[in-house]
This record gives structure tokens, C-alpha cells and sequence, in this order.
């Protein structure tokens, strides 16, 4: 009995005590339900590189927000997600009209739009670290950042399962939704203006790395352990919420910066999964006497 | 004799050099027919230019078909098979038309599929994943899909390539089921025995139409050795094209009285 | 009569003329550093020099990024006054640029440097040419008004080694300046005294106030570390709360260009008030409550006594 009680001290005690771990938690717990699996989806479709261009992309658009607004966080968090939606939008466009595909586009287009965001804000004469401003930290976490994190991830959840079958489709056999008189481009761009809401949203909230890593890793070490879809959603999700209350709980009773030692959480789940998943390192090394054919 | 599909002058350009050039006739309802070429006659085009999947250049395609009653196999390679699915949930997208986004897999959904699969001697595979499929085996899949779609205008892209002789012989026996169905099946295809054994009609192409119609007539040796004289590389210099309208006319009404009958 | 009269209006011309042509003399070209720098220059100067600040009121010093008119107005200039104690990382590289080959005064020479506070600290995130080093001082000397009387002096210096003509402009400026100096202080004395030591704590979010704090023995907290972009660890957060309770702060401040963000969760949940904003490192606008040196310090000073009575 004094073991489950030391236990449950140890376990659950800081976020008794503390409001700010209290909401670390929850945010990140509602980070990590939406974005794992649109990780796992945006790496089927060979695009894990996206978070991090977009989390340069916004800068024009927060520029504009602050040139217009002044240092106002709604108004430069509408202008990142602008400018992100239409980032995406354009690379979209120019991917369907042109040989180009999706990757090749965006890389091209985030990079304008970071040096002109680079522009607006030298041409309007302060130096502030505009983006250092808008990204916040998992433990300054308040109420208005909580609900926007908790209310995206709703969003992106209800979503997410209503257009599951599309989604699905428009990522395994595109060709097969177009034949059928499916409307393509309908369920790639809100899927892609699903990201781009969670990843501004968490950009605010959480931070890029933690926005970004949260999204991407757990997805790809999920892949290691199974091989259909649904599995794979709801792995990501569990390792990713795993990472986030670890991590808090480190960075509690070892005092190291909270947001990377999530990420590093996480990063130990994917190490443990290379060795040990179905698909990782040790059931291949391992030689066991096959089945009868 | 109604018509599935009719194709008006059709032409497609990739950088000003004709894919495929002034092709016009149709495809009755219920035909079972092969096209037939040299490499790049233009036959997958041909196919993706009916399904909307490729601009034409000028000139256009009728489809008499709901697009809800069109099943379209394209050539394998386009499909990224590493996507963690089962067998059993790849063939049920086969009711994506009917079913939409939210309507439930119902019990007798599951049960035809399966039957789908068994109908295709995928028996048991139903919760494999795709990736663990060998090429023929997947081209099954694909086919017990279309099983499931219910369609009435089938098209396939080479739909037997790089598959063994067992299977090929067992999707040609499904073909044959579908034509029997009086659904209307156009297949592209590269083995003129296996075409002159199992189809009917046939359409020769060689960026356009060499002959289109019954295919003892179509396969005869000087029709053949037309096709093979198309140049397969493009020609840089080419001239503009001088295809009069007056011939285009007549390559239509040609195989307008070979399908007659 | 009528030649005497022409001989005084040709010498009242050519006086004229000799005094204007003087006068056109271009007034001495000073670069300093940032903006609080510059307006300790421009008061020691006053009208034998023209002043440029390259960074300028607002600005961060720490993400700042020399642009080419910057590099110009060192290459004109003929001296050029820094902080130094590892303040402006990036000068070397503008003087190297711009090829400046005249003084550069160090105005904090001669101050009793303090060592910097933090040791956990410096997660730099991605700043593209970020470029100040973090040595062991602490470079915010600026803070304690006594130490200013130093750098007056070492302006006045290095102006009359520059400028002979013009020494006992400076010396007379010089010492004006530092007779304002010490009212300051004695005013600022006179107010804190008012406070038993267990009222004289504040938290801000800024590293930039230990001089101020050892000068007037007011206890400053911080969250962060001496930058604007070190992350803390949930534990740090934690201790910091529990001690705020346990100490009963009510004072607490938002230094003018950090996130606020996570100073105001602290502030919430350990039942503190938020003060207005503190001026650390920069001179705020013209329009601003601190727009020179003096003002920055009375304003500071005053916002400070002003959260310390909730104490």
C-alpha cells in the first residue's frame, strides 16, 4: 500500500501542485491526439519534411500582422496561418498544373516566403525576433493557448474520422478517387489545411520543436510496429502522449528545458522501436524455425 | 446498338507531338475490346484521355456512362503498395461510389467482398497486408475490387503484365464473365494471341487508328505491318500534322460498318 | 569718414564669412553602440558632435543584425563607444567591415564588473547569425546610475583626446551630466530606503538588473537567463512558484521584449501582480516614458516602488 501511494506522489503529484503543469499536460496530450496521426498520414505521402518548411513559411504573414496589428498575438497568429494556408494552396496549384510535384513546389515556394517575410520586417525598420515572439513554450501554456490547442485538436479529430475513407483513398490510389468522380483536390487540400491549423496552433502554444516533433516522430516509429492504417493512428497517438507526459515529468525532478526532452522522449520510443518492433532490427536478427508452407 | 463511349477527333500532345491524333469512333455498349499497338501507339493514353485523366489537345470523348458506373484499373506501377492496408479493406473501397464517406461496411458488404476475393482465388487472404503480396497477387486484388464496384463500363490498363499464366488465364475467365454481363470491357493489351483468342473486337493504334473493328480483320498482317512503321521515337523536325478531316471521316465510318454486325 | 566706414563693413563681412566657414566645420561624427550609450554620448557632446546609434530604442542588441548603413556610419565615423563586456558580439565584425581604423572607447573601463548569474542557461534556437558571445561578465552595467558616472568620464575623455578644441565643452557637460547622475542616485536611495530588505524583491524576466540590484539592494528573480531565448526546465518554473509563495512577492515585471507569455502563467498561478514594463537594454521611443537615460532610470525606479508597496 505505501508503494502505490509513494507511487502515485511520484507519478501524479507535480500536477497536483502546479496549474502550469496541469495545462503542459493537457496541451500536450491534446497535441499529440491530432497531430500523431496527421504525422503518420503526411509521411505516407512522402511529405515529412513539411512541418519544418512551414514553420518558416508563416513568417511573412506574422510580419504582416505585426506591421498592421502591432504586437498583437491573435492578430500575428491569423497572419501565420494565412500566409501557411496560402503557402500550401500555391505549392498545391502549382504540383497539379505543372510537372512539378508536391515536395519540389513547396520547397520552392516556402523559401520566398520566408526571405519575403525577412523583407517586410527589415523594411519596416525594428529588428525584433518576430517568429521568437509568436512561438511560445509548453509551460507558459494559458488558458486562451489551451483552449486553442484543445479546440484545433477537436477539429482536427472530427475531421479526421468524418473524412477517413476519403483520405485514405486520396492517399493510397488517387487515381482510383479521380475515376470514381471524387473530388481530389477537395480532400488533399483540407487535409493539408488540417496541418497547417495544428502545426500554427502548436507553433503558439507549444513551440516548433515540440510542434513539429510531436507530429513527426511518434508517426514514424509508429510504422515500425504495424502494417495497417488504423493501428498505426492510434500507435502514434499513444507513443506521442507517452513522450509528453515523460518528458514533462523529466524536465519536473531533472530540471532539464521541457520541450526538447519530450522530443528526446519520443526519440527514445522510436530507438527502442528500431530494435524491437516487428518490423525493427531484433526480429529480423533473430533466427526462428519457419512455419510448415 | 447503343453506345458506351465516342471519341470526336480526339487528339493529345505532349510539347506539340502527338501522343495520339484525330482518333474518332466509339465503343459500343457491351463490346469486349482490345487495343493493340506498337510502344507508345498511345493506347494508356488513349485509356486516361476517357477517363479525364489527360487534357486532349483538341477534338473530345462521350461517355455514356455514370462516372459512379466506371471502373478504371491503371497500370500497377502508379499505386504505392507499401501503404499499410489489408486485402480486405483494399477491395472494399470497391463500394466508394456507393458508400461514400459515412455509410457503415454492412455484413453483406463483407461477405461479398470476400466472395470477391475467393472469385479471384484470393481465398483467405482477407487480412494480409498488401505489402506482403507478390505482383500477380495484387493485380487480383485490384481485380476483386472491380468485382465489387458492380460497373458498367470497365477499362484496363494492361492489366497482365508482369503476371504468370495461371492468374492471366484466371482474370481472362472473369473478363469473359463481364461480357457475358453485357458490360461494356476495354482492355489494353501487348499479346495478339491471347487477344485474338478472348476478344472480340479490337482497335489498332499507332498514334491513330490503323483499324478498329472485328479482330480477324483488324490483325491481319497488312494492318500489323502499317502500325509497325510508326516511328516509335518522336521527331524533332516533324512538320505540321496534314490529316485532312476527309480521312478522319472515313477511319470512322470504315469501322462504323465493321461493328454493325 | 566714408572709408572708415567701408573698412568696418568689409571686416564685419569677412568675419562673418571666417565664422561661418568655421561653423560649416562638419560636427565631429560619433558612433555608439545602443541607444542608451548614445544618449550619454550626445549629452557629453552636445552640439560639437553629431551621434548615430546603431541600435537603435526598442531594439534588441542581442538578435541585432548590422545592416549596410549601419557599416557606413562607422566607416564615417571618428570614434566609435561601445559597451564592451561582451555586449555587442557582432562590432568586431562591423568595424572589420566598414575599416574603421580610429578609437574605440570602452565605456565600461574602470566599473567594478559583476560576474553573470546564470549557469544553466543559452539554449540558443535557431537564430540565423546570432552573434553575441556570453563570456562570464555581466555586461548590463548600465543599470547602476554610479557606474554611468564612469562612463561620463571616460567619454569626456576620450572626446577631449579627440577633439582638444572642444575639452572644456566636454569637461563642463561632463560634470553637468554627472551632478544629475548623483540626484538620481540620492533620490533612488531615499525611495528604497523606505522598504525593510524582506520588501525589496522583484521578479522580471531579464537578467539585466544585478548591478541595479546590488547598488540598491533590491533582490531581482528571474525565470530566464541573461538572453532573451534560454528555455527554462519545468522544474526551475516550479521552484520559482513555491518561492514566490513561500516569500510572498507581489512584484513582478515584463522586460520589454521577451515572451511574455510565460511570465504571466508564473504570475498567475503564484498570486502575483504583473508591474508595467521595465526598460533594460534599450531607450524606448521619443514618445516613450524613457526616451533618455534619466527618464529610463526615474521610470524604472518608479514602477519598481510602486509594485514593492504591495509587498
Amino acid at each position: 500500500m505505501m508503494l502505490l501511494h509513494d507511487f502515485y506522489q511520484f507519478a501524479i503529484a507535480p500536477f497536483q501542485e502546479f496549474a502550469f503543469m496541469r495545462r503542459a499536460l493537457v496541451a500536450t496530450l491534446a497535441l499529440a491526439l491530432s497531430s500523431a496521426p496527421l504525422g503518420v498520414m503526411l509521411t505516407l505521402r512522402r511529405m515529412s519534411l513539411f512541418g519544418e518548411a512551414l514553420s518558416h513559411a508563416v513568417l511573412p504573414g506574422v510580419a504582416a500582422g505585426f506591421i498592421f496589428f502591432g504586437l498583437s498575438l491573435p492578430a500575428l497568429s491569423i497572419g501565420g496561418f494565412l500566409a501557411g494556408v496560402i503557402v500550401v494552396a500555391l505549392a498545391g496549384w502549382i504540383s497539379r498544373h505543372t510537372e512539378l510535384k508536391e515536395d519540389a513546389s513547396l520547397a520552392a515556394v516556402y523559401v520566398v516566403a520566408l526571405a519575403l517575410g525577412v523583407i517586410m520586417i527589415s523594411g519596416h525598420g525594428t529588428q525584433l525576433d518576430l517568429l521568437h515572439i509568436l512561438f511560445g513554450n509548453v509551460l507558459g501554456v494559458d488558458t486562451e493557448g489551451l483552449l486553442l490547442v484543445a479546440g484545433v485538436s477537436s477539429l482536427s479529430v472530427l475531421l479526421m474520422a468524418g473524412l477517413y475513407r476519403g483520405l485514405l483513398l486520396e492517399s493510397f490510389d488517387p487515381s482510383y478517387l479521380a475515376a470514381s468522380g471524387g473530388r481530389n483536390t477537395i480532400y488533399q487540400q483540407l487535409f493539408l489545411m488540417l496541418v497547417v491549423l495544428n502545426l500554427v496552433a502548436s507553433f503558439q502554444t507549444l513551440g516548433t520543436l515540440m510542434a513539429v516533433g510531436l507530429m513527426m516522430l511518434p508517426a514514424v516509429s509508429a510504422r515500425l510496429w504495424h502494417d495497417t492504417l488504423p493501428a498505426q493512428l492510434v500507435n502514434s497517438t499513444v507513443q506521442a502522449a507517452a513522450a509528453g507526459y515523460a518528458g514533462l515529468m523529466l524536465s519536473y525532478y531533472a530540471s532539464v528545458p521541457s520541450g526538447p526532452v519530450i522530443i528526446v522522449c519520443a526519440g527514445g520510443f522510436y530507438f527502442l522501436s528500431l530494435i524491437f518492433a516487428p518490423r525493427g532490427w531484433l526480429p529480423r536478427m533473430l533466427r526462428r524455425p519457419h512455419l510448415r508452407a | 446498338m447503343s453506345v458506351a463511349i465516342s471519341l470526336e477527333n480526339l487528339t493529345v500532345t505532349y510539347r506539340r507531338h502527338p501522343a495520339l491524333h484525330h482518333v474518332s469512333g466509339h465503343f459500343a455498349q457491351g463490346s469486349l475490346t482490345a487495343i493493340v499497338g506498337p510502344n507508345g501507339a498511345g493506347k494508356s493514353t488513349l485509356l486516361k484521355s476517357i477517363m479525364g485523366l489527360v487534357r486532349c489537345n483538341s477534338g473530345r470523348v462521350v461517355k455514356h456512362a455514370a462516372a459512379s458506373r466506371i471502373a478504371y484499373l491503371p497500370q500497377q506501377a502508379e499505386i504505392d503498395r507499401s501503404f499499410p492496408i489489408s486485402v480486405l479493406d483494399c477491395v472494399l473501397l470497391g463500394y466508394w461510389s456507393k458508400a461514400g464517406l459515412f455509410r457503415r461496411m454492412s455484413r453483406d458488404m463483407v461477405r461479398r467482398a470476400e466472395d470477391s476475393l475467393a472469385a479471384v482465388g484470393l481465398d483467405g487472404f482477407a487480412q494480409r497486408s498488401i505489402a506482403s503480396l507478390s505482383v500477380g497477387q495484387f493485380q487480383r486484388v485490384l481485380f476483386a475490387r472491380i468485382l465489387l464496384q458492380d460497373a458498367e463500363l470497365i477499362l484496363l490498363d494492361e492489366p497482365f503484365s508482369a503476371i504468370d499464366t495461371k492468374t492471366t488465364n484466371d482474370l481472362l475467365h472473369i473478363i469473359k464473365s463481364w461480357h457475358a454481363e453485357q458490360r461494356t470491357v476495354i482492355a489494353v493489351l501487348h499479346d495478339y494471341d491471347q487477344v485474338r483468342r478472348a476478344f472480340p473486337q479490337s482497335l489498332l493504334l499507332a498514334r491513330n487508328v490503323v483499324a478498329w473493328g472485328e479482330t480477324e480483320a483488324v490483325l491481319c498482317h497488312e494492318n500489323l505491318h502499317r502500325a509497325r512503321s510508326m516511328a516509335e521515337a518522336v521527331d524533332e523536325h516533324a512538320p505540321l500534322c496534314a490529316v485532312d478531316a476527309a480521312d478522319v471521316v472515313d477511319v470512322a465510318h470504315a469501322h462504323g460498318e465493321g461493328a454493325a454486325r | 569718414m566714408k572709408l572708415f566706414r567701408h573698412i568696418v563693413l568689409g571686416a564685419a563681412v569677412l568675419l562673418t564669412h571666417l565664422s561661418s566657414a568655421s561653423a560649416a566645420d562638419a560636427k565631429l561624427p560619433v558612433v555608439a553602440s545602443f541607444s542608451i550609450l548614445g544618449d550619454i554620448v550626445a549629452n557629453v557632446g552636445g552640439d560639437r558632435i553629431a551621434v548615430t546609434t546603431l541600435v537603435g530604442p526598442d531594439q534588441d542588441a542581442h538578435v541585432f543584425q548590422p545592416a549596410p548603413d549601419h557599416i557606413k556610419s562607422v566607416a564615417r565615423a571618428k570614434l566609435v563607444v561601445i559597451n564592451g563586456l561582451g555586449f555587442e558580439g557582432w562590432m568586431e565584425r562591423v568595424v572589420q567591415s566598414a575599416n574603421y581604423r580610429g578609437d574605440i572607447v570602452v565605456a565600461s573601463n574602470g566599473i567594478a564588473v559583476r560576474d553573470r548569474v546564470s549557469d544553466e542557461h543559452d539554449a540558443h534556437d535557431g537564430h540565423e547569425g546570432h552573434d553575441h558571445h556570453h563570456g562570464k561578465n555581466d555586461p548590463h552595467a548600465w543599470q547602476n546610475p554610479a557606474n554611468i558616472v564612469v562612463y561620463t568620464r571616460n567619454i569626456v575623455a576620450a572626446l577631449s583626446k579627440l577633439d582638444p578644441a572642444g575639452a572644456s565643452v566636454y569637461q563642463n557637460n561632463g560634470d553637468t551630466y554627472i551632478a544629475k547622475l548623483n540626484e538620481l542616485d540620492r533620490w533612488a536611495t531615499q525611495q528604497f530606503a523606505q522598504f525593510p530588505d524582506a520588501k525589496r524583491k522583484v521578479i522580471t524576466s531579464h537578467d539585466a538588473f544585478e548591478y541595479f540590484g546590488a547598488h540598491y539592494q533590491v533582490k531581482f528573480l528571474a525565470p530566464q537567463g541573461v538572453s532573451t531565448d534560454s528555455e527554462p526546465s519545468a522544474k526551475e518554473v516550479a521552484n520559482l512558484i513555491r518561492q514566490i509563495r513561500k516569500e510572498k512577492i507581489r512584484a513582478v515585471f515584463i522586460e520589454n521584449m521577451s515572451s511574455p507569455k510565460l511570465l504571466q502563467q508564473i504570475s498567475k498561478e503564484a498570486g502575483v501582480s504583473l508591474g508595467g514594463k521595465l526598460y533594460a537594454d534599450a531607450l524606448s521611443q521619443a514618445d516613450g516614458p524613457a526616451p533618455t537615460y534619466l527618464k529610463l532610470m526615474r521610470y524604472n525606479i518608479e514602477q519598481l516602488l510602486a509594485q514593492m508597496k504591495l509587498n
